[in-house]
């Protein structure tokens, strides 16, 4: 088996995509309010994401990147059997969350990529379970509860931190100012230091959305060792990068013409919160959404008096969006995986 | 049509701000009470005819205001988490937006019959619309605080100026009630002068505009109410 194998080929332009996309949209959502609060301008704004993002990805996401590759199903088991196997289950697994992600984009649905690759890697294992490769008890139900977890605590998270922050700038500094609108002045320049951070940040865990099952085929194929290749990491980071100026400087633009409530005393207490929450899940091994934790920054801002107003059905509609994906990527990723060992590939 | 943005994105969180379309309605209401001031002097003038066009522009500026409090009603859904309460900021617009509403009826009331009472009585009419005007023109620069409010997220220094500007425009809304008697007693000593006709249109008239300065102390004090329970 070499690299020139379809299956790998594949693999590596299924990842490609998935990276592509958050690069497109979940980078530029994140990076959207620096424009808002007119911080910095839009191509400023490209430069700082594509140089931290990528930095981000290959110094801090390695760790995530394993969760996604091995924390939940137990490739290791499954090689025994056929490692062809897990090549497959994970491009099945990548080619179902790039189908939803895709789908959810043009609804406009608040749909995460970390979502839909832990529910399409799920689907992976429970097919291989449902065949009788693997028991159920073998596919780490722990871990999963951990991470679906921490998908309910990061946004509460973000809230919390971003509601203290606010407050104390808004108790020690505006408060106290007699121009409040000079003390915006100078956040710009912390907004622009948050700015990398949050780019940071989310390459830290969201490049693991795209190159976990990368990762995972080519291991279980031999073609890897134990530690994860500068290489693979290098796919996610320059897809994201390429996505990020072929599509998403569009969606920044939007974000950050629509985005003007987000000054940047507001945008920097918003901003440093999600990076921190999502900094601190890629340390623990736990992939999160960056754009919900975002949401919970702002609502937490909101709280803390900042915001004219804040529109709170987004929470119905991101907690709907939860309960559907799972399902639904675990559901396309298995039938994708039976169609492909049906075409014999 | 709207061009349709292939995005999944945080933007829904921000809902328009009801702030803005609120500092132009209460502008609206200013500008309504500057055309009625110039009403007043026209029709003290005997200019019957610019008293007329003025009231049409009234109408026109009615109705804007009508249309934007119905923007703010209409985007303030139950989901939307403003730094005040928005019941609060509802009770606050209803008399805000009264002030038009009585300056158009006022204005519609001069275009139905002539002055013709004394020099004395035309005098006060006039202070006691200047009167009207000056707590009106407080009252927009109240609301106008508002943004600062905001700004600095309700800094307990820009909360006392709101407040300070609240008892100034409650201390003129007293002065217009105080001149509002005094002319009145003047209107019904007319009587025999321009008749039970006329005294009931003076009437209607003093009476019409000191209630838009009740209108704006009435405003002013809800949005203190706004302010401080928040």
């Amino acid at each position: 088996m070499d690299i020139l194998d379809p299956t790998v080929i594949l693999l590596i332009f299924a990842g490609l995509y998935m990276a592509w996309n958050i690069g497109a949209n979940d980078l530029a959502n994140s990076m959207g309010t620096s424009v808002g609060s007119g911080a910095l301008s839009i191509k400023q704004v490209i430069i700082i994401a594509g140089v931290f993002e990528f930095a981000g990805a290959i110094f801090f996401g390695k760790r995530v990147t394993s969760t996604i590759a091995k924390g939940i199903v137990p490739i290791d088991s499954i090689n025994l059997i056929d490692p062809h196997l897990v090549a497959i289950g994970m491009l099945a697994a990548i080619l179902a969350a790039g189908f939803w992600i895709t789908l959810a984009t043009f609804y406009n649905l608040p749909v995460s990529t970390t979502h839909s690759i832990v529910g399409a890697v799920l689907g992976f294992g429970l097919i291989a379970a449902f065949q009788g490769i693997i028991g159920y008890g073998d596919i780490n139900w722990f871990i999963l509860a951990k991470i679906v977890v921490s998908w309910l605590v990061s946004p509460l998270l973000g809230a919390a931190i971003a509601f203290i922050i606010f407050s104390l700038i808004r108790y020690f500094i505006l408060q106290k100012a007699y121009d409040p609108y000079n003390i915006e002045k100078k956040f710009v320049f912390l907004q622009i230091l948050t700015a990398c951070y949050i780019a940071f940040a989310h390459g830290s865990n969201d490049v693991a959305n795209a190159v976990g099952p990368i990762y995972a085929g080519l291991s279980s194929l031999n073609l890897v060792g134990e530690s994860i290749p500068i290489w693979v990491m290098l796919v996610g980071g320059i897809g994201m990068v390429i996505g990020l100026g072929t599509w998403g400087y569009r969606v920044i633009e939007t974000i950050g013409t629509k985005i003007t409530e987000l000054t940047p005393t507001r945008g920097f207490s918003a901003e440093f919160a999600t990076a921190s929450v999502v900094v601190f899940h890629s340390y623990s091994s736990l992939p999160i959404s960056t754009t919900h934790t975002l949401v919970g920054s702002v609502i937490g801002v909101g709280l803390a008096g900042g915001l004219a107003a804040v529109d709170l059905s987004v929470i119905g509609k991101i907690v709907v969006s939860w309960v559907i994906t799972v399902p639904v990527a675990a559901l396309t990723s298995a039938l994708i995986f039976l169609g492909l060992i049906g075409v014999g590939l | 049509m709207i061009k349709k943005e292939y995005i999944r994105s945080v933007l829904d969180i921000f809902a328009s701000s009801p702030f803005k379309p609120l500092g132009m309605h209460a502008s609206k209401g200013g500008e309504a009470v500057r055309k009625l001031n110039e009403a007043v002097i026209a029709y003290c003038d005997g200019n019957a005819q610019r008293v007329e066009e003025l009231s049409q522009e009234i109408d026109v500026i009615e109705h804007e205001a009508d249309v934007l409090k119905q923007t703010i009603r209409s985007e303030l859904s139950s989901s939307i988490m403003l730094p005040v309460h928005a019941s609060d900021l509802l009770d606050f617009l209803k008399p805000q937006d009264s002030i038009s509403d009585v300056a158009q009826e006022v204005s519609y009331w001069f275009t139905l019959r002539e002055f013709n009472a004394s020099d004395e009585v035309r005098q006060s009419l006039l202070d006691l619309m200047d009167k009207v005007l000056e707590t009106v023109e407080v009252y927009e620069e109240l609301v106008s605080t508002i943004s600062e409010l905001l700004e600095a997220s309700f800094s307990k220094r820009d909360v006392e100026e709101t407040l300070s500007l609240v008892i100034k425009v409650e201390e003129m809304e007293h002065q217009v009630d105080v001149a509002e008697k005094e002319l009145m007693r003047k209107v019904f000593q007319q009587e025999d002068n321009i008749g039970g006709t006329g005294v009931y249109h003076l009437a209607r008239l003093v009476d019409g505009i000191g209630d838009i300065a009740d209108k704006a102390e009435h405003a002013a004090d809800r949005l203190r109410t706004m302010v401080i329970r928040r």
